[in-house]
């Protein structure tokens, strides 16, 4: 099989498994609660439906609130295309390394705030200018804890990370790699809007950041941006799956490894899934002034990995 | 037991001992620090007995089960009684604000790792890998004394300040002559007691152990 | 060997637990204490002749103490000084005013104060040295809120908290260069002996060396009431009980720079004298700066005594980085600062018990009160003024001779500016008090004059130190000077 028919695959299999991916974080939550919760699929129906529905909107609106979707749902299915999603070693491996994953990511979030301004509504207003403080204090953690592991890798080619700790199990246990897997939990529960930063099931004032950004959206568009940003989940479970513990990863492009690793990293994704359940279910979201001291929290914990790697060298 | 074992356990455990440190700079409550006080001790323990089991001696053994029971049993016991009384203060507004210095921390971790330098590249222990995090707890230590105000909270980083010590001394040296090991103990035991008796007293002179409260003396 | 050293440490031990069981009101009580110190005093002179005779005695297992001359004179210093509390403390004005449980656990822990001081400077090896100088931070602390106020206890918590985060920080610099031998020559049970260190000094590596010094400067410094580590000093100076203020001024800040001289000794050997001079002259200047300047705005008398001895603290530091010849000045000046100041403080306590406050302002009159305490208190402050015939002046006119002569014109111009300032507020303050009408309600004329007798000797040996060094000093400081000077 060639290497450039890995792209594609990687995309799909990660369009395909996102939404599930959130389907089953809210199925395991609902059970810790004692409810019986919606079915694993129901995010599938919810797109389904938003597809089929008439798009509403604003008349303050620019082109910004047509472009955002698309522009979001872009960068985040680019950056499936550059992780170690499948196998190792990657497709774009040249063009990609883990800085412009990241970036990517960012780049997402930029539109998404600059969305939440454009129609004019002051909760679109409140959410993006929350959102820019959580990802401003997030991005040094995320920079920080990259350097912690390219430092053991000697490169930021998110390929050579992951061979790195296959071909030298006992790096996995380095202090340094598990300080930057704590960092990078933290930044993922920040990003990605769950608790204790965010509540992804809300729509109160008080409470919500993502959701204040797309409140003024509706139909198609919102159905790719929920898309975009169950897949921004899916990257950043990937990313601490496969470059932590990327046992299962295909080293070869046959067909039985393949999916040999569709389906280890369905059982990681849905294990993070399981401890990300656990953490929403246990722990109040914070109030808003109080995250800062949560990221800075997650940015020492990031500093001591880039020590800790360096000083094990 | 491999000297890169033996390195990674000791920067493993160093940064256990480390991140207890800075949970006194992020949490505010005192059981809270209470809890990051035996967390840490138990680490500093950890470490002293994986130390002894590499060295083979003995007396790393005996010193890893004394702070076993004098800082991880203890003194904690007795620093629940005081937040019993004590407990209800928390620090709501230290001198320098949590994201500060949490910050701080990391700046305190890094300059650690700079002076430390000489003494990591004059030694050929393989333990030496921890010894600026030690350092680093030693600065943190320091923080937490100036920055905060309830003596309760100031007496933790003193305790703190000592484990750090401890732990640059096990790391560096691969422990301390076991005579001035035990007067070491005895002399933390005793200033934590003479600390306790203090801050009840000053909880009865002052209704309160704010140490802001303590500026009579100007001059 | 162990005679001598027996006879110098467990006489305080005993004094404890007698004071413990022991009726605190009863003579006998009081009779036992000062017996047992004055003993103690007459082993440490013991101590001190036989190493005049050539001999350094030890004791213990691998030499745990060992008494050189810097020991001995240590040594007598402070078991003059603790006999002279025994002799006198808690109660000096005649008056009872403490009641008898706090008389108790003063002698208790003053005893303990006094034994584990006179462990500090008789012990060889460096852990023991630090541990002892830690239990006297808190010995000395659980008595300095002797009567519990607002202040006293302010001023025990900064003197615990400050106290024990600098001890801490010493007890970094030990290890380090407890470290460094450790790479060196690998794990010893004598390692962290004087000798041993110092035999060993030049092969010490030079960073580790430096670190470890700034360490133990900042940490034996902050003991010593070195700035800017000082902020507890004229707290707790101020609020203890006169007695223990006269131990913890007179020879506490004495046991610290101990400390810091036989430190001094050992890295000047390992990287030169350069850089211990300089480290040393930066912090006495700044101290002696601070303090000069802070006298002149010094409102009660016990926070002037204690500013002065932050003064005389950085004066001495400065006289270690002057060579040899400083060295000598400074031995000469601690034995002086240690009379005077311990006799200062204990006049201090009388006047606090007669006139009831501790204000500059409300003091008047002197001379007319208590004439002997008058004459007592202007003659120790005309010798912390550095003025002749008293000792100060021969030890200060050393200190800035050794700095000419070391080329230090700047350094020795900004000195002498320093006791400028000092000179005259401290004047200035004196003239205050002796002078003028008595206030109302002070009852006049001396009591209890036989308390006063102890002092006039400190007068008598100020005057002798002043007028002719007498030649056992000489030689003894000649010694230190071998040992310690560089």
């Amino acid at each position: 099989m060639s290497v450039w028919l890995l792209a594609p695959l990687q995309a799909s299999v990660a369009l395909l498994l996102a939404p599930g991916l959130i389907g089953a974080i809210r199925w395991m939550k609902a059970r810790l609660q004692n409810r019986r919760g919606s079915p694993v699929w129901q995010p599938y129906l919810e797109l389904r439906k938003l597809f089929a529905k008439e798009v509403v909107v604003s008349s303050n609106a620019s082109w910004l609130f047509h472009a955002a979707p698309f522009i979001v749902f872009g960068s985040t299915v680019t950056v499936t295309l550059l992780v170690p999603l499948l196998a190792v070693p990657l497709p774009f491996a040249g063009a990609g390394d883990l800085l412009v994953v990241v970036y990517l990511l960012l780049l997402g979030t930029f539109f998404l705030a600059l969305a939440g301004l454009d129609p004019g509504s002051p909760f679109g207003g409140m959410g993006a200018s929350r959102e820019m403080t959580v990802a401003a204090l997030a991005e040094p953690t995320m920079a920080l804890a990259i350097f912690a592991l390219a430092w053991g890798a000697g490169s930021t080619d998110l390929g050579q990370i992951a061979s790195r700790i296959l071909t030298i199990p006992s790096e996995a246990l380095a202090p340094g790699h598990v300080l930057a897997f704590a960092a990078i939990f933290l930044v993922t529960l920040a990003e990605t809007g769950r608790l204790p930063v965010d509540n992804p099931g809300t729509h109160l004032e008080l409470t919500m950041i993502h959701e204040a950004m797309v409140l003024e959206y509706s139909g198609r568009y919102l159905a790719l941006i929920e898309w975009a940003a169950s897949l921004k989940l899916l990257v950043f479970f990937t990313l601490l799956a496969n470059l932590f513990v990327p046992w299962g990863v295909a080293a070869a492009l046959t067909p039985g490894a393949l999916l040999w690793s569709v389906l280890t990293l369905a059982l990681k994704l849905l294990a993070l899934g399981g401890a990300v359940a656990v953490v929403e279910t246990h722990i109040a979201k914070l109030r808003l002034f109080r995250v800062p001291e949560l990221l800075s929290a997650s940015f020492i914990l990031a500093l001591l990995a880039v020590t800790a790697s360096f000083l094990l060298r | 037991m491999s000297p890169q074992l033996v390195s990674q356990l000791s920067v493993g455990g160093s940064t256990l001992v480390l991140l207890a440190g800075l949970m006194m700079l992020w949490r505010r409550g005192v059981n809270a620090h209470i809890g990051a006080f035996t967390a840490q001790s138990v680490a500093l323990a950890a470490t002293t007995a994986m130390v002894g089991w590499f060295t083979g001696d003995w007396q790393l053994w005996a010193v890893a089960v004394l702070l076993l029971l004098v800082k991880a049993v203890g003194i904690p016991i007795l620093l629940k009684r005081m937040a019993r009384r004590f407990g209800t203060e928390r620090e709501l507004e230290p001198y320098v604000n949590t994201a500060t210095s949490l910050l701080l921390g990391g700046l305190l971790v890094l300059l650690a790792y700079v002076v430390t330098g000489p003494l990591v590249s004059v030694s050929q222990l393989p333990t030496r890998t921890g010894m600026p995090l030690a350092m680093g707890l030693v600065f943190v230590s320091l923080l937490v004394i100036i920055s905060r105000k309830k003596a309760l909270t100031q007496v933790l980083g003193f305790l703190m300040l000592e484990n750090g010590i401890a732990l640059l001394a096990v790391l560096g040296t691969h422990g301390i002559p076991i005579i001035v090991e035990i007067g070491v103990f005895l002399d933390v035991a005793l200033g934590f007691m003479v600390m306790q008796v203090f801050v009840y007293q000053i909880h009865e002179t002052f209704e309160s152990i704010d140490v802001e409260q303590l500026n009579r003396l100007r001059e | 060997m162990s005679a001598p050293f027996l006879t110098l440490l467990l006489p305080p031990l005993l004094a404890a637990a007698g004071a413990l069981v022991l009726p605190p009101r009863w003579r006998g009580s009081w009779a036992l204490h000062a017996a047992l110190a004055l003993v103690s005093l007459l082993a440490a002179l013991r101590l001190a002749s036989l190493v005049l005779d050539g001999w350094t005695p030890t004791w213990g297992p691998t030499d745990l103490f060992r008494v050189d001359a810097l020991s001995a004179l240590l040594a007598a210093c402070v078991a003059f000084v603790a006999a002279l509390a025994a002799l006198l403390g808690p109660r000096l004005g005649g008056e009872q005013h403490y009641t008898p449980p706090q008389v108790r656990r003063f002698r208790v822990f003053a005893a303990l104060f006094a034994f584990t001081m006179l462990v500090a400077v008789t012990a060889n090896n460096v852990g023991v040295m630090w541990i002892a100088i830690e239990a006297t931070t808190i010995a000395s602390a659980v008595i300095v809120p002797l009567t519990v106020s607002k202040a006293s206890v302010e001023a025990s918590w900064k003197y615990i908290l400050i106290g024990s985060v600098g001890i801490a920080l010493a007890f970094v610099g030990t290890v380090l260069a407890y470290f460094d031998f450790v790479t060196l020559v690998g794990q010893r049970d004598y390692a962290l002996n004087w000798t041993v260190l110092l035999a060993n000094a030049p092969v010490l590596h030079q960073p580790v060396i430096e670190l470890a010094f700034v360490f133990l400067l900042i940490g034996y410094g902050t003991k010593a009431g070195i700035a800017p580590m000082h902020t507890w000093l004229p707290d707790a100076h101020s609020e203890a009980p006169a007695a223990l203020s006269a131990m913890m001024s007179g020879v506490l800040l004495a046991v610290a720079l101990y400390a810091i001289v036989r430190w001094r000794a050992v890295v000047a050997a390992a990287v030169g004298p350069a850089f211990p001079s300089r480290l040393l002259v930066g912090l006495g200047l700044l101290s002696l700066g601070i303090a000069a300047l802070s006298l002149v705005i010094q409102r009660q008398y016990k926070r002037l005594l204690a500013y002065s001895s932050i003064e005389h603290t950085g004066l001495m530091c400065v006289g270690l980085a002057l060579g040899p010849l400083g060295v000598f000045a400074t031995m000469l000046h601690l034995i002086n600062h240690t009379l005077a100041k311990s006799m200062m403080f204990f006049l201090s306590g009388r006047i606090l018990d007669r006139y009831g406050t501790p204000e500059i302002g409300r003091v008047s009159g002197l001379l007319r009160v208590m004439p002997l305490t008058a004459g007592l208190f202007a003659t120790g402050m005309i010798t912390l003024l550095g003025l002749p015939p008293f000792g100060m002046f021969l030890s200060k006119f050393t200190l800035l001779r050794a700095g000419f002569a070391g080329g230090q014109g700047w350094l020795m111009a900004a000195v002498l500016g320093f006791l400028a300032v000092a000179f005259v507020s401290l004047l200035g303050h004196l003239h205050r008090m002796l002078y003028g009408a008595a206030p109302a309600g002070v009852r006049q004329g001396e009591s209890d004059c036989w308390a006063v007798l102890p002092l006039a000797v400190c007068v008598v040996a100020l005057v002798v130190l002043g007028l002719i060094v007498p030649a056992p000093v000489t030689a003894l400081l000649d010694r230190i000077v071998e040992i310690a000077g560089r």
